[in-house]
C-alpha cells in the first residue's frame, strides 16, 4: 500500500506545472561597499538600537578588565561560561577566584539536570563566544555545539558575548557561507539580535521576556 | 480549534463596538506600517527586494515535491526523524504516541499557527497531558480560552486588568499589578519552571531549507529557543509549503518576514537546527521529530488558480495593512488564519460553504497584494473564489447563491446590453428612488440601499442622466476659467 | 483638433451626471473635440467583482465593440479603467481574437488626470479655487494604475489652491461596490475614519478621483458633517456650474 509520503509526493507531481517568474538581481547591499571598521561601527549602532551594550578592546587582558568592571556594575556572583577557545583562553576560573565570582563550565556538571539547575536558577550571567558579528542588523551568530551550549545565551538574565573583530561580516549570507561548508551543518546556529523582548501586552515593548534582559558584546581586536 | 467561520458578521459587529480591540487596531496602521516602511528602506531597492521574495516563494512552490524530498533526505542524514502526516488527525496521533512512550506529562509550545490548525492542544489535554503555550500573548489567550486575535499579537487586545485577574486566579502571580513588564515577568517565572523540567517541546517552523535539511524559527521572546534547547524531545511541525530551496533564499526571506511582520530588521532570535544535538553537546534535544503535514495542501496545490495561497510565509503583514481587519480584528474570521491571508487559506482549507463572508468581506483595495513579501495576489484569488462560489463548484465545497441573485445579475446584464432598456430602466430607478428623496438626497428608505442609508446619504437622481444631457453638453461652447 | 471618446461610468451616468458633464467641459476647454457613444452603459465591473464572469464577459465584448475604433478613451474613474485595461484581457484570455481586441482597447484608455498630465502634458488646466485642498488616493487608481502624482499635480496647479497632507490618504474609504451595502457597518466605520482624517487636515475641500469613493465619502459627510465638502476632481478642475 502506498504510504502517506509517497501519496503526497505523487499528487504534487501530478499537478500541472506553472510558469515561474525569472529571478531578478538585487543591487548589492549597502554593507558591500563598507570597510571592516564601518561594519564594526554599524554593528555597534544596530546593537545599540536593541539596547545591546558594546565594548571593544585589544586583547584578553582588556576583556578581563571589562569583565571585572561588569562584576561590580551588575553585581555578578555566579557566571556560567562556554568552553569555546576564545573563552577558555581567558582563564576565567583564576580570574573569578580573584574577583570573588564563581565561574562554572557546562562540562563541570555531572549531568544535564545539574547543569540546567545552574543555568536556570543560579547563574547571574551566561558568557559565550560568538562566531560572527553581522553588521547589517547588529546580529551575533553563535554555533551551538559541544563548546557553546545553547542555554548559556538564553537562560541567565545577562548574556555576555565575546567576538573577535576579524569575525565581523557584512550580511547574513557571509555567515552561511562560512558555517555550512561541505555538507557539514551545526546542530544549531543561532542569530541573536539584542535581548529577548515582547510587546504582547497592549503593544508595550519591554526587554527580557523569556531570555536575557541585557546583552553585552565585547569585541576583541 | 473550534471553527466559527459562519459567525463572521455577528462577531464583526461585536468587535466594531469593542473598545479593547479598538485600542490595538487603531495603532496598527500608524505604528506598524511606518516601522515596516522604515525597515524596508534598509534595502537599496525595497521594491525589488519584495519582488524577489515573491519569486523565491513561487519558485519553491513550483519545485515543491523535489524540494520536500531533498529536505527530507538532508534532515534524515542529520539525524532528524521525519514523519509525513496526511491530516491533522495523523499528526496529532503521532505526537500523542510520542508523548506517551516517553512518559511526558506536560509539553511546552512555541507559537505556531499550524499546531492551532491541528488542534493538538485539545488532543493532548483530553489525554491527560498538560499543554503550556509559552509565547506571552498565546499564553494569555490560552488561559482566557480565547482564539488568537492577531497572528503576531494573539492577546494584544486584552486589557492588563483582565490579565492580572486571570494570572491571580491561576496562581501565576501573587501580587496584583497591571504593569505589562511585571505581568510579563510573572509569566516568565512561571514558564521558566516548566522550561527547566520539560521533556518535550513543540514548535512550528518558519522555513525548512531543502539544501541542508535545516529548520528555521524566528521569534522575539526566546520561548521557541527554550523549546529547542532544554527538552529531550523536540517536535517541529511544518506544512508542505514551508520548504525553501537554499540558505541564501532563506536569509532573504528572513529579512522580509521580520520587516513585514513587526517592522524589525530581524527578530531577536533566529534559530536554525540541522538534526538533534550531537554527542558531547550539553543541551538540545536527543530526538528531533519533524512532522511534514499536508492537511489539505496537496488538494489546494492541484488547482493552479489557488496554488499561490501556499506562497504565504505567515508574516501577518496583510493583517496590519488590511482596512477591514483594521476595523474588525482577528476574531470574526473564526479560525486560525485571519485577515487577507485567512480569507484565502480558510475557505481553501475548510471549504467554501462555511466561509462565505471570507470571500466577500473585501473592498478590493489591493493593499494586501501591494505589501505581500511572498508575491500573493489576494484580490485575484478572492475573485476566483467568488466565481467558484457563484458556480457552486463542488471540488471547493461551494454552495451557490440563491436563484434570485442569479436572476438579478442576468437582468442587469440584459439591461446593460441594450441602450433602450438601459434608458428605460434609468427612468424607473429615478421614479422609485426619488420617492423617498428630500432636499436633493435620500436619507432613508427600503430596498437594496437600506443598509447604506443607515449611516450615509445617497444623491437624489437628477432630472436627466448623462445620456440625456449629452446633446446640450455637446453643443455648449467651452467656458473660460471658472471659479469654484 | 484631437478627438477623445468619453467613457462615462454607469454610476456617473445615473447618479452623478455632473461629474460627466464637468469632465466634458474640462476637456473641451483644453481644446479637445469629444465624442460620446450613446450605446455605452456599464463596463461590467459590478458583475466582475460579483464573481459573475459570463455576465462580465458579455459586457466586456459589448464595450470593446463600441469603443474599439476610438483613438483615445478617457474616463473619470480609475476602477472602470482598471476593469477595461486589466480585467478584460484576463476575462478574454482564452479567446485569442477577443484578447487581441481587448488589448488594443486597453492601450487606448486613460483615467482623466492620467490623460491630462501624462498624455496632454498639462498641469495647469486654468481653474482656480481659493483654499486648502486634501486629496483622497483611491485604491484602484493608485495601486493598479499607479496614478498617484497626476491628480496632485493638477490640484497644485489650480490657482489659489494649497494641497495639504491627508493622514491615511491611501487607506481605502470602505466603498468596494457591493461591499458598502453587504458589509455596511464595516464600510461605514472605514468612511468615518476617512472623514475624521479629512476634518483633521483642516482642508476646505476633499478632492476625490473615483466616483465610487465620492458617493461613499460624500454620502457620509452629507449625513454627518454637512459643513465639510467633497468634490470629484473633474468638477474641481472644471469649476462647478451652479
Amino acid at each position: 500500500m502506498e504510504g502517506t509520503r509517497d501519496a503526497i509526493l505523487r499528487q504534487l507531481r501530478m499537478a500541472r506545472s506553472m510558469e515561474v517568474p525569472k529571478r531578478i538581481q538585487l543591487p548589492p547591499p549597502y554593507e558591500a561597499a563598507m570597510t571592516r571598521e564601518e561594519w564594526i561601527e554599524k554593528f555597534a549602532a544596530k546593537l545599540g538600537e536593541q539596547t545591546g551594550v558594546f565594548y571593544r578592546t585589544a586583547d584578553t587582558t582588556g576583556v578581563l578588565e571589562i569583565l571585572s568592571n561588569l562584576v561590580r556594575q551588575e553585581g555578578l556572583k555566579n557566571v556560567i561560561a562556554s568552553e569555546d577557545g576564545l573563552i577558555t583562553a581567558l582563564n576565567l576560573k583564576l580570574w573569578g577566584a580573584d574577583q570573588g565570582v564563581s565561574v562554572s563550565f557546562p562540562h563541570d556538571f555531572k549531568d544535564r539536570k545539574d547543569y540546567q539547575d545552574t543555568v536556570f536558577n543560579h547563574a547571574d550571567a551566561g558568557m559565550t563566544a560568538a562566531d560572527f558579528a553581522v553588521a547589517e542588523s547588529g546580529t551575533l551568530a553563535i554555533i551551538h555545539d559541544k563548546s557553546n551550549a545553547r542555554l548559556l545565551s538564553l537562560a541567565p538574565a545577562l548574556h555576555i558575548a565575546v567576538v573577535e573583530a576579524k569575525n565581523v561580516v557584512p550580511v547574513y549570507e557571509s555567515v552561511m557561507e562560512s558555517v555550512f561548508l561541505n555538507g557539514q551543518s551545526p546542530s544549531q546556529l543561532c542569530f541573536i539580535t539584542g535581548p529577548s523582548m515582547t510587546a504582547d501586552i497592549q503593544g508595550q515593548m519591554f526587554k527580557g521576556m523569556h531570555g536575557p534582559r541585557k546583552l553585552i558584546v565585547i569585541m576583541v581586536g | 480549534m473550534e471553527i466559527k467561520t459562519r459567525q463572521f458578521k455577528a462577531v464583526a459587529r461585536q468587535e466594531l463596538n469593542n473598545p479593547n480591540s479598538r485600542i490595538f487596531l487603531d495603532l496598527l496602521p500608524v505604528v506598524l506600517s511606518s516601522l515596516r516602511q522604515l525597515a524596508m528602506a534598509s534595502f537599496p531597492d525595497p521594491e525589488a527586494a519584495q519582488r524577489l521574495g515573491g519569486i523565491i516563494r513561487a519558485e519553491a512552490l513550483s519545485r515543491l515535491p523535489e524540494l520536500l524530498e531533498q529536505f527530507e533526505k538532508n534532515a534524515l542524514k542529520a539525524g532528524a526523524k521525519v514523519f509525513w502526516a496526511g491530516d491533522a488527525h495523523a499528526a496529532n496521533a503521532y505526537i500523542l504516541e510520542l508523548a506517551r512512550n516517553n512518559q511526558v506529562d506536560f509539553v511546552t509550545k512555541g507559537k505556531s499557527m499550524v499546531t492551532e490548525e491541528m488542534g493538538i492542544n485539545e488532543v493532548l489535554e483530553k489525554n491527560g497531558i498538560e499543554v503550556y503555550e509559552t509565547d506571552l500573548g498565546e499564553f494569555i489567550a490560552q488561559l482566557l480560552k480565547r482564539p488568537p486575535f492577531h497572528i503576531v499579537g494573539p492577546a494584544a487586545n486584552v486589557p492588563p486588568p483582565e490579565i492580572r485577574d486571570i494570572f491571580i486566579e491561576k496562581g501565576i502571580m501573587e501580587n496584583p499589578t497591571v504593569d505589562p513588564r511585571e505581568l510579563g515577568y510573572a509569566a516568565r517565572l512561571y514558564l521558566r519552571d516548566r522550561f527547566s523540567r520539560m521533556k518535550m517541546g513543540i514548535t512550528g517552523i518558519n522555513f525548512a531549507v531543502a539544501e541542508t535539511g535545516t529548520i528555521i524559527n524566528v521569534e522575539n521572546e526566546g520561548n521557541i529557543r527554550f523549546n529547542k534547547s532544554s527538552p529531550k524531545i523536540q517536535v517541529s511541525v511544518m506544512t508542505l509549503e514551508k520548504v525553501i530551496p537554499n540558505l541564501k533564499d532563506a536569509m532573504h526571506m528572513l529579512r522580509l518576514v521580520s520587516r513585514n511582520c513587526t517592522g524589525q530588521h530581524i527578530g531577536a532570535y533566529a534559530s536554525m537546527d540541522t538534526g538533534p544535538r550531537k554527542k558531547d553537546e550539553m543541551d538540545g534535544p536527543d530526538e528531533l521529530h519533524i512532522i511534514i503535514l499536508d492537511n489539505g495542501r496537496t488538494r489546494l496545490y492541484q488547482n493552479v488558480k489557488t496554488r499561490q495561497a501556499l506562497q504565504c510565509i505567515r508574516c501577518g503583514g496583510c493583517l496590519n495593512i488590511c482596512p477591514v481587519f483594521g476595523i474588525i480584528g482577528g476574531f470574526p474570521y473564526g479560525w486560525v488564519y485571519s485577515g487577507p491571508m485567512g480569507q484565502l487559506l480558510t475557505p481553501l482549507l475548510l471549504g467554501l460553504s462555511g466561509c462565505h463572508d471570507h470571500i466577500w468581506a473585501c473592498t478590493g483595495c489591493g493593499a494586501c497584494k501591494a505589501n505581500c513579501p511572498a508575491g500573493i495576489d489576494h484580490p485575484r484569488v478572492l475573485h476566483y473564489l467568488r466565481e467558484m462560489e457563484v458556480q457552486g463548484e463542488k471540488s471547493l465545497d461551494a454552495v451557490p447563491p440563491p436563484f434570485t441573485e442569479d436572476m438579478a445579475y442576468k437582468a442587469f446584464s440584459v439591461i446593460a446590453s441594450n441602450p433602450t432598456l438601459w434608458k428605460l430602466t434609468s427612468k424607473i430607478i429615478r421614479t422609485v428612488l426619488n420617492r423617498n428623496a428630500q432636499d436633493g438626497k435620500l436619507s432613508k428608505g427600503p430596498g437594496p440601499l437600506e443598509t447604506w442609508l443607515a449611516g450615509r446619504d445617497f444623491p437624489q437622481m437628477g432630472d436627466k442622466t448623462f445620456h440625456e444631457r449629452w446633446k446640450e453638453i455637446e453643443n455648449n461652447p467651452p467656458k473660460a476659467v471658472l471659479e469654484n | 483638433m484631437k478627438t477623445v471618446s468619453l467613457f462615462v461610468p454607469c454610476i456617473v451616468d445615473l447618479f452623478l451626471p455632473d461629474i460627466g458633464e464637468a469632465m466634458a467641459r474640462l476637456l473641451k476647454r483644453l481644446g479637445l473635440s469629444l465624442v460620446y457613444h450613446d450605446a455605452q452603459t456599464c463596463c461590467g465591473q459590478p458583475a466582475f467583482h460579483g464573481g459573475r464572469n459570463p455576465e462580465a464577459v458579455k459586457l466586456a465584448k459589448r464595450f470593446i465593440e463600441i469603443f474599439e475604433n476610438d483613438e483615445t478613451i478617457v474616463c473619470p474613474s480609475g476602477s472602470c479603467v482598471v476593469m477595461v485595461k486589466k480585467h478584460y484581457p484576463e476575462l478574454l484570455a482564452d479567446d485569442p481574437a477577443w484578447l487581441k481586441r481587448a488589448q488594443a482597447v486597453a492601450e487606448r484608455i486613460f483615467e482623466l488626470s492620467e490623460f491630462i498630465v501624462d498624455i496632454m502634458g498639462i498641469a495647469d488646466v486654468g481653474a482656480s479655487f481659493s483654499g486648502k485642498v486634501a486629496y483622497h488616493e483611491s485604491c484602484q487608481l493608485s495601486r493598479e494604475l499607479g496614478v498617484v502624482e497626476q491628480p496632485k499635480t493638477l490640484i497644485r496647479a489650480v490657482n489659489g489652491t494649497e494641497l495639504v497632507p491627508l493622514n491615511g490618504a491611501a487607506v481605502c474609504c470602505g466603498f468596494g461596490g457591493h461591499f458598502s451595502v453587504t458589509y455596511a457597518d464595516i464600510s461605514e466605520a472605514l468612511v468615518k475614519e476617512k472623514a475624521v482624517h479629512y476634518i483633521a487636515s483642516k482642508a476646505d475641500l476633499l478632492v476625490i478621483s473615483e466616483p465610487g469613493c465620492f458617493l461613499n465619502i460624500n454620502g457620509y459627510l452629507s449625513r454627518n458633517h454637512p459643513e465639510h465638502k467633497a468634490m470629484h476632481i473633474a468638477e474641481f478642475l472644471a469649476g462647478k456650474q451652479n
